[in-house]
């Protein structure tokens, strides 16, 4: 287990955004957060991502989030946000150089590893492109590739096993990008690491996330592996759709009508 | 490493900018028909007491200034923000209004006291925006922005209101210390700016990587091993002692912490690694040039410097924001 939650709660403005959650990430999985607007998941991932102080506690590899340095935090968990709001002239490669910032990485290193996920993640022709003339899908990609790095370099310094937070990394990827993040995460789960990926499609949750969890006005609804767990009455009701889930050999999927 | 600055173009540069803001003023000290009067005392006066401690003061107030310039905009994410954001310069001004004004009535000699004064002022206004800011609490920075226009706004009506009472020199007094002047440069003040400005850059090598992490959002930078909050802390204190030396030394320069880093940004990136030293050379450079333009453009008498770096800072400042504008498609 690389992070427990223990009674997760947060108000705010009266409201709870988060009510009394708990539960384990275990190294080698793939959690897929999902629910409506304003049921939390959002706040959830950046809880374990101690961006906000909650009621609860939080605990990574059995000691309290907290007593982490700002440094040892980035060492085990890499973090991607829903938006990018960079202001500055910063190009493709300095912001992925970003990632080796809180290792012990020489600017050799450095160099090599940053050629390296370019050529993984197919972005060579933006690498010296200013960040802020990207399209969205562009930075998201660059910013995947940016936790990725991060998250790769917790094995080469002997981390071990680390935790990808990803907040909706798909909301404004393509098709053939979204399925090059899918097998990364695959990737990265059979390394060892953990992934938590705030997802709005259904479909994709199912062919992913080994472990779904439900999120519904701040509450856990649901939680444990994808086809057990997930049902169309539960579906229904927290998103107030009618839908249908078709299975057949290759799995299962969610229509909606 | 001193000898590789020395010997690297920006050394060239620097050197050549010293020399003419040197050289420049009310008598060039270029001119062959001086050499006579450089061999007398007045000559070696001119040179030792007020020419070299004068540029070398423009040139470490400029560099202050632009490297306050950088930290400030980098730390709130803001290519518009300044030193002037987190109250510093409109505390300072008060503090110096305040003691011109008591001065006139209670009747004794200002000459040391406004620059204390003013840094007092300075200091005071910045850690009251830290308290009102409240760092700590999540959208911290927008806080901290918020209670720094404040802290501008009520130190602006309370300049207008001693302005209101005061007598018409100490009017005319306040008038051209808030538009700046290198006038009364001396080595006291070169060596006090000079010992902040060492204690930045002592500092700021170790920190280039976290700035550039803040640029990409706090959210990013805190899960990218930065303690945000201590980093933006730091620079907060440096930027006013930085900024508030600043305009105790001189009154208030607008303009310089400003332009100069986006000029750098312009040359070479975003990146702190390379816009840190540029700014260093670019302010620094720049308010010597203007300082001799503001002692020559009406000489033998003076322009205040503000006006100067506002005459080129302004229409260069413009120009950035439509250039932007195009780029970023606003």
């Amino acid at each position: 287990m690389v992070m427990s939650l223990q009674g997760l709660s947060l108000q705010r403005n009266g409201k709870k955004v988060l009510d009394n959650i708990s539960g384990e990430l275990v190294g080698g999985k793939i959690i897929a957060l999902l629910g409506p607007n304003g049921a939390g998941k959002s706040t959830l991932i950046q809880a374990m991502a101690r961006l906000l102080e909650c009621q609860g506690r939080i605990e990574m590899k059995g000691q309290a989030l907290g007593e982490f340095s700002a440094e040892e935090l980035a060492q085990n968990l890499a973090y991607l946000p829903q938006h990018s709001q960079l202001q500055f002239p910063l190009e493709v490669e300095e912001v992925l150089s970003l990632a080796t910032l809180p290792f012990n990485v020489t600017r050799l290193q450095q160099r090599q590893q940053i050629k390296q996920v370019i050529a993984d993640w197919g972005i060579e022709s933006l690498a010296n492109k200013d960040f802020r003339q990207l399209s969205g899908g562009e930075q998201q990609r660059c910013q995947i590739a940016r936790t990725y790095l991060q998250l790769s370099n917790m094995v080469t310094e002997g981390r071990g096993q680390g935790i990808w937070l990803l907040d909706e990394p798909t909301s404004s990827l393509d098709l053939e990008h979204q399925q090059q993040l899918k097998t990364i995460c695959t990737q990265a789960a059979k390394e060892g690491h953990c992934v938590v990926i705030v997802l709005h499609d259904l479909n994709q949750a199912f062919s992913l996330a080994d472990e779904i969890w439900l999120l519904d006005k701040g509450k856990l609804r649901a939680q444990g592996k994808t086809s057990e767990v997930v049902t169309e009455e539960l579906i229904s009701d927290v998103f107030n759709v009618s839908v249908r889930r078709i299975e057949d050999n290759e799995g299962s999927i969610f229509v909606f009508s | 490493m001193i000898k590789k600055l020395l010997t690297s173009p920006f050394g060239w540069i620097l050197g050549i900018v010293l020399s003419i803001g040197i050289c420049l003023g009310a008598l060039f000290m270029g001119s062959v028909d001086h050499q006579t009067l450089m061999n007398t005392d007045i000559g070696s006066k001119i040179l030792w007491d007020i020419r070299i401690p004068r540029v070398l003061l423009a040139f470490v107030i400029g560099a202050s200034l632009s490297l306050s310039g950088v930290l400030i905009q980098s730390n709130v994410r803001n290519p518009l923000a300044d030193p002037s954001l987190i109250g510093v310069s409109a505390g300072a001004a008060l503090g110096a209004a305040l003691m011109i004004v008591a001065a006139e009535f209670v009747g004794f000699e200002t000459q040391y006291y406004i620059p204390i004064a003013a840094f007092v002022g300075g200091i005071l206004a910045t850690m009251t925006v830290l308290k009102l800011g409240r760092n700590d609490l999540p959208g911290g920075m927008a806080l901290l922005i918020l209670a720094g226009i404040a802290i501008n706004v009520v130190a602006a009506s309370l300049i207008g209101l001693l302005s209101y009472i005061a007598t018409d020199s100490a009017l005319r007094h306040i008038t051209f210390w808030s538009l700046g002047s290198l006038a009364s440069a001396n080595y006291f003040w070169l060596a006090l700016c000079s010992i902040a400005l060492l204690i930045v850059c002592i500092w700021l090598p170790k920190q280039h990587r976290k700035l550039d992490a803040i640029l990409l959002g706090q959210a990013e930078a805190n899960t990218m091993g930065v303690d945000v909050k201590r980093l933006q802390i730091q620079s907060i204190i440096l930027v006013a002692l930085l900024a508030s030396l600043a305009v105790s030394a001189c009154g208030i320069i607008g303009f310089i912490g400003l332009v100069t880093p986006h000029i750098g940004r312009m040359l070479v990136g975003a990146s702190h690694r390379y816009l840190l030293p540029l700014s260093f050379f670019l302010g620094g450079s720049l308010l010597v040039i203007a300082d001799g333009m503001a002692r020559t453009i009406i000489a033998p008498a003076e322009l205040p410097i503000g006006i100067v770096t506002a005459l080129i800072g302004a229409p260069v400042f413009i120009w950035l924001l439509v250039r932007e504008g195009r780029r970023l498609q606003w």
